[in-house]
C-alpha cells in the first residue's frame, strides 16, 4: 500500500461523484483546448492568406478605416473610391509593380460573392496565377468570367456555365488553379467591364503593389504619397491589424472557457470538501495509525490533482475532437468572410497539449489546497470522535 | 507507561466540561489493564491521551520513560506508528479498502516493501483466522470480523502497546468471545494491553483494573 494507491481507491469509491466531477473539469478543459486550437489555426490561416496576397504595399484612399483595410485581406467588396489615374501614377514609379482592384458584390445561387475587376495580363503576372481549366482572358474588355478555384468547387460551376451579374449573363471562360489566398473565392472580370456594368467608370477600389527592394519599403511609401493623395499601408501592418482583431475575439472566447474552468475548479473544491466530511472518521483512523498531518494533506492534494490530470487528458482529446468537427463549419459559414473557403486544419500542437494538461493540473491542485489544508488540520481526536 | 496529573477540560462550548480531573497512573510493560466506569466519565478521553491522539490540558504522558508533551506533531505520529496500536469501538476500517489492504495501510509510513507489507498483512489475518476474507471489503464483513481485522491492523508494525476502546462493545456475545480470545493471545505475546470495557469477563482477567468516575481514578 502506498499513498497513490490509497488515493486511487478513494477516488473511485463513489463512482457517480467521481464521474461528474471529472466531467466538469473535462468539459472546461475541452472548451479551452477547442478554442485555443481553433484560434491558433485561424491565426495561421490569416497569416497564410496574407502572405498569399503577394503584395507588400496597399494603396487606399485616405479616409479608409481599419475595417475597410481588413476587408482587403478578407476579399470583401469595397467602395470604388480611387481614380484610375492614381493607379497609373503609382505604377509609373520606378521600382514599383502595381495592380488595381475594383471590388463589387454580386450573388451566385443566392450567396453573396465578390466580383473583382482586374487588368488581366498585369494581374496574372503579379499573382503568378495558373489556369486549371479553359483559357485565360485574351483582351482587356472581354465580357467573360475567370473563376476562383474555391467558387467553382463550392457552387459546382464549370466552363459551360454562366453567371448573371447586374442582369447580364457572363460565360465562364476559365477556372484558376488553387492559390490558397482569397483569390480562390472571387469572380474575376476585366476592370473595364466591371466599371461599365456597375457604372463606376474611371474608378477603382484600391491598389496592391510589389517593390523591387523590400528593404526600402519606406522610401516607396513616401514616393507613392508624393504622387497621389492616398494612404499607404504595408501588408505587415495590415496583417497585424487583423491578427489583433482576431486576438481580441480569441481572448473573449478564452475568457469564457476560463470561466468554465473556474466553475470546474469549484466542482473539485466542493467534491473534496464533501469527501473530507465523509471521511473524517477515516482521517482520524489514519492519524491514529501514524499518518502525519502532512501525509493527510498529500493524500487530498493528490486526489484533486488526479482529477486535473485525468480531466486534462480527456479534455484535450475532447477539445481537439470538437475543434475538428467545428472547423469545417466555420470555414463554411457565410458570416465569416475572413475564413470563407479556407481549409482550417486542426493541428495537434504538442505544446498546446502539454500546456493544457499542466494548466488543468495546476488548477486542480490549487483547488485541492484549501480542502487538503482543512483535512490536515483536523486533530486526530477531532477526526476520531466524529461519528 | 505512566501519567502524571492528567487533566482534560473541553471548553470549546460555553460550558467547560471537565473530562479528566487529575489522573496519575502507571502501567508496567506487558501488563493487561482494563479501564471501566460509567459512560461519559472520561474513559475514552484517557485512552486518547495515553495514545497521544489528544493533548492534556495539564499533566503528562510518559511512554518508555519519554515525556510525550515534549514531542512535536511529527514525532508523535512516528511514535503512534511504531509503538502503539489502536482498536476503536466501531468504524475502524477504511471502507474503500479490502481487509488485507486495511492492514497494509498501517505499514504505509514505514520502510516495508509492498511484498513485505502483503506478507505481514496475510500473516496477521491468518492469526485472527480471516485469511479467507483477505479481499473482502469491510461492508462484506460482520462486526466481529471487522474488529478482528482491526486487531490485526493494530499489530501490523509490531507495537509494544495496544490501546482498545470498547472493542467488544458493539458485538454479540459469540463474536465478543472470539475477539477476546485474540486479545488474550496478544497479551501472551508480551504486549502491554490497555482496554476500555464494560465486559466483566475481560475485567476479571485484568492484572490492573482501573475505574474512572467523574474524571478521577477510583481506587480499587
Ligand atoms: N471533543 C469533545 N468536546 C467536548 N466534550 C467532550 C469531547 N469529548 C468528550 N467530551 C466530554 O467529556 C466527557 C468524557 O467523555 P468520554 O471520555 O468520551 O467518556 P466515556 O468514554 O467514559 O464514555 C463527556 O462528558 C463528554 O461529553
Ligand atoms: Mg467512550
Amino acid at each position: 500500500m502506498n499513498i497513490l494507491k490509497l488515493v486511487i481507491k478513494n477516488i473511485t469509491r463513489r463512482r457517480g461523484r467521481f464521474i461528474f466531477t471529472l466531467l466538469g473539469i473535462t468539459i472546461g478543459m475541452a472548451a479551452f483546448v477547442a478554442l485555443l486550437s481553433l484560434g491558433g489555426n485561424m491565426r495561421a490561416e490569416v497569416t497564410r492568406q496574407a502572405h498569399a496576397m503577394g503584395a507588400s504595399l496597399i494603396v487606399t484612399p485616405k479616409n479608409w478605416c481599419a475595417y475597410d483595410q481588413i476587408s482587403i485581406l478578407t476579399g470583401n467588396a469595397l467602395p470604388e473610391s480611387l481614380q484610375l489615374e492614381v493607379y497609373e501614377a503609382v505604377a509609373a514609379i520606378e521600382g514599383i509593380t502595381a495592380v488595381p482592384y475594383l471590388t463589387q458584390k454580386t450573388a451566385v445561387q443566392n450567396n453573396p460573392v465578390t466580383v473583382t475587376g482586374i487588368l488581366p495580363a498585369e494581374m496574372k503576372e503579379f499573382m503568378s496565377w495558373e489556369v486549371a481549366k479553359g483559357d485565360y482572358f485574351s483582351s482587356v474588355d472581354e465580357r467573360a468570367i475567370v473563376l476562383g478555384y474555391g467558387i467553382a468547387e463550392r457552387f459546382e460551376l464549370d466552363l459551360k456555365d454562366s453567371i448573371r451579374i447586374q442582369g447580364e449573363e457572363f460565360p465562364i471562360k476559365a477556372i484558376l488553379a488553387q492559390t490558397g489566398s482569397n483569390d480562390d473565392v472571387s469572380i474575376f472580370l476585366p476592370l473595364a467591364v466591371v466599371q461599365e456594368v456597375f457604372e463606376v467608370e474611371g474608378y477603382i477600389s484600391y491598389i496592391a503593389a510589389q517593390v523591387a527592394d523590400l528593404s526600402k519599403l519606406e522610401f516607396y511609401e513616401a514616393a507613392i504619397i508624393e504622387v497621389a493623395n492616398v494612404s499607404v499601408t504595408s501588408d505587415r501592418q495590415l496583417l497585424s491589424a487583423v491578427l489583433s482583431m482576431l486576438g481580441s475575439v480569441n481572448m473573449t472566447l478564452q475568457l469564457i472557457a476560463g470561466v468554465a474552468l473556474i466553475a470546474a475548479a469549484f466542482g473539485i473544491i466542493n467534491t473534496m470538501m464533501t469527501a473530507i466530511y465523509e471521511r473524517r472518521r477515516e482521517i482520524g483512523i489514519l492519524r491514529a495509525i501514524g499518518a502525519k498531518g502532512s501525509s493527510i494533506f498529500k493524500i487530498f492534494v493528490l486526489e484533486s490533482g488526479l482529477y486535473g490530470l485525468l480531466g486534462g487528458l480527456l479534455g484535450v482529446v475532447l477539445g481537439l475532437a470538437v475543434s475538428a468537427l467545428v472547423a469545417p463549419l466555420i470555414a463554411e459559414s457565410s458570416f465569416n468572410d475572413l475564413l470563407k473557403g479556407a481549409q482550417i486544419e486542426v493541428s495537434l500542437d504538442p505544446g498546446i497539449i502539454a500546456l493544457s494538461i499542466i494548466f488543468a493540473l495546476v488548477i486542480s491542485v490549487a483547488s485541492g489546497l484549501y480542502p487538503a489544508w482543512k483535512a490536515s488540520r483536523l486533530t486526530p481526536v477531532e477526526a476520531i470522535s466524529y461519528e | 507507561m505512566r501519567t502524571e496529573g492528567l487533566t482534560k477540560t473541553y471548553d470549546k462550548s460555553s460550558v467547560a466540561t471537565h473530562a479528566l480531573r487529575g489522573v496519575s497512573l502507571e502501567i508496567p510493560q506487558g501488563a493487561f489493564c482494563c479501564i471501566t466506569g460509567p459512560s461519559g466519565h472520561g474513559k475514552s478521553t484517557l485512552l486518547h491521551l495515553l495514545g497521544t491522539l489528544d493533548k492534556p490540558t495539564e499533566g503528562s504522558v510518559f511512554i518508555d520513560g519519554k515525556n510525550t508533551s515534549e514531542l512535536n506533531e511529527g514525532e508523535l505520529a512516528t511514535l503512534r506508528a511504531e509503538k502503539i496500536g489502536f482498536v476503536f469501538q466501531f468504524f475502524n476500517l477504511l471502507q474503500s479498502l479490502t481487509a488485507v489492504e486495511n492492514i497494509e495501510v498501517a505499514m504505509m509510513f514505514g520502510k516495508r516493501s509492498p511484498k513485505e507489507q502483503r506478507a505481514q498483512a496475510e500473516k496477521l489475518l491468518d492469526m485472527v483466522g480471516l485469511l479467507d476474507k483477505a479481499h473482502a471489503k469491510p461492508s462484506e464483513l460482520s462486526g466481529g470480523q471487522q474488529q478482528r481485522v482491526s486487531i490485526a491492523r493494530a499489530l501490523a508494525n509490531n507495537p509494544s502497546i495496544l490501546l482498545m476502546d470498547e472493542p467488544t462493545g458493539n458485538l454479540d456475545s459469540e463474536s465478543g468471545e472470539e475477539v477476546m480470545s485474540h486479545i488474550f493471545k496478544i497479551h501472551r505475546m508480551g504486549k502491554t494491553v490497555v482496554i476500555v470495557t464494560h465486559n466483566d469477563e475481560l475485567a476479571q482477567k485484568a492484572e490492573i483494573l482501573l475505574e474512572i468516575y467523574d474524571g478521577r481514578l477510583k481506587s480499587c
